[in-house]
């Protein structure tokens, strides 16, 4: 599900089956680093709605937790974001991200970290980037399912 | 410039501006409908064209196979090609086209991927599963059949059309 009002409509009523929150973890910047970090925040955009699409029914995609992108980055603020809709009834949480900063975090410990090197994926047509998103999310396939089995025991 | 012009200037604007909003609600209300008052077509083709899946009849077997093709999306208002999949199968001699998307809350569903079932479409979601034809298996959480598409041959290659419920 989407952050979009018929999808939110959707997951209050069906609340129970919807136990995962995917949240993308997005710097920005300006200036000469703009280019890359870009590249890889619509890398990851690209490859969070497509993980969706394929698990809509049981994954909410979050907006993206966006931050400027420093040496620190904010993983209190993240917790937060965890807290509150673990409150909510979310079990699962998996921040996808390209920014390195956050292997150095706690950020594996409140929820699961996958970090991803993005590519440029500007000159893609949408079939190709279909296949290729497909292939990158299948390196995230046996993660979620482990993550989903290790509940139902 | 005075108090009382000050007041007056913003209600001013107020008006304007709302007329403004609801002239163009109501223009957008409109549009649609004189489009189909002139053209009815336009209404009852759904939007879906038939598109081509570069599969042709003799690529068919009764083994489901997955195709992907480009369809034109309007999603606010971006309009944007998207990917789109379908299960392409014979069953009882004719051509099924089965969407992916699972009926019961929408995750894509994969054919044979779980390995007591392999005659079966699977929903990893919550282990929705289908009969081949598309049935919902009573039991688990899906409520109705895949959809459909609408196939159609043309000098043998196989188009996909809308997307029909079932059930
Ligand atoms: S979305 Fe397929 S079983 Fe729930």
């Amino acid at each position: 599900m989407k952050w979009k009002e018929k999808d939110a409509a959707m997951y209050l009523a069906e609340k129970e089956y919807v136990d995962t929150a995917v949240i993308p973890l997005m710097p920005v910047t300006a200036g000469k680093d703009m280019q890359d970090v870009v590249k890889s925040g619509e890398f990851i955009r690209y490859f969070t709605e497509y993980l969706e699409r394929q698990y809509a029914g049981r994954v909410y995609l979050f907006p993206a937790f966006t931050y400027i992108k420093t040496k620190q980055v904010p993983e209190e603020q993240l917790k937060h974001w965890q807290e509150l809709l673990r409150e909510e009834g979310f079990n699962h949480f998996l921040f996808i991200t390209s920014d390195a900063s956050w292997r150095r975090t706690s950020a594996d410990s409140f929820g699961e970290l996958f970090w991803i090197p993005a590519f440029s994926v500007e000159n893609m047509e949408v079939q190709e980037l279909a296949k290729t998103m497909e292939q990158q999310v299948q390196q995230l396939v046996p993660l979620m399912m482990d993550m989903w089995q290790s509940e139902e025991k | 410039m005075s108090e009382k012009n000050h007041r007056v200037s913003r209600r001013q604007f107020l008006t304007y501006t709302l007329t403004g909003v609801g002239g163009f609600m109501a223009a957008g209300m409109l549009a649609p409908m004189v489009r189909m008052a002139l053209d009815p077509a336009l209404e009852a083709s759904g939007g879906a064209e038939f598109v081509s899946v570069g599969l042709s009849e003799d690529d068919l077997s009764e083994e489901p196979q997955r195709v992907d093709f480009n369809v034109e999306i309007v999603d606010g208002w971006y309009t944007s090609e998207q990917s789109r999949s379908a299960w392409v199968f014979l069953y009882e001699g004719e051509i099924l086209a089965l969407s992916p998307t699972c009926t019961h809350l929408g995750c894509t569903v994969n054919f044979g991927t779980n390995e007591e079932y392999p005659d079966q479409f699977f929903c990893p979601c919550h282990f929705g599963r289908f009969e081949r034809d598309g049935t919902n298996i009573p039991g688990t959480p899906p409520t109705r059949p895949l959809d459909v598409y609408d196939v159609e041959v043309r000098d043998g290659m196989i188009y996909l059309g809308q997307i029909n419920q079932r059930g």
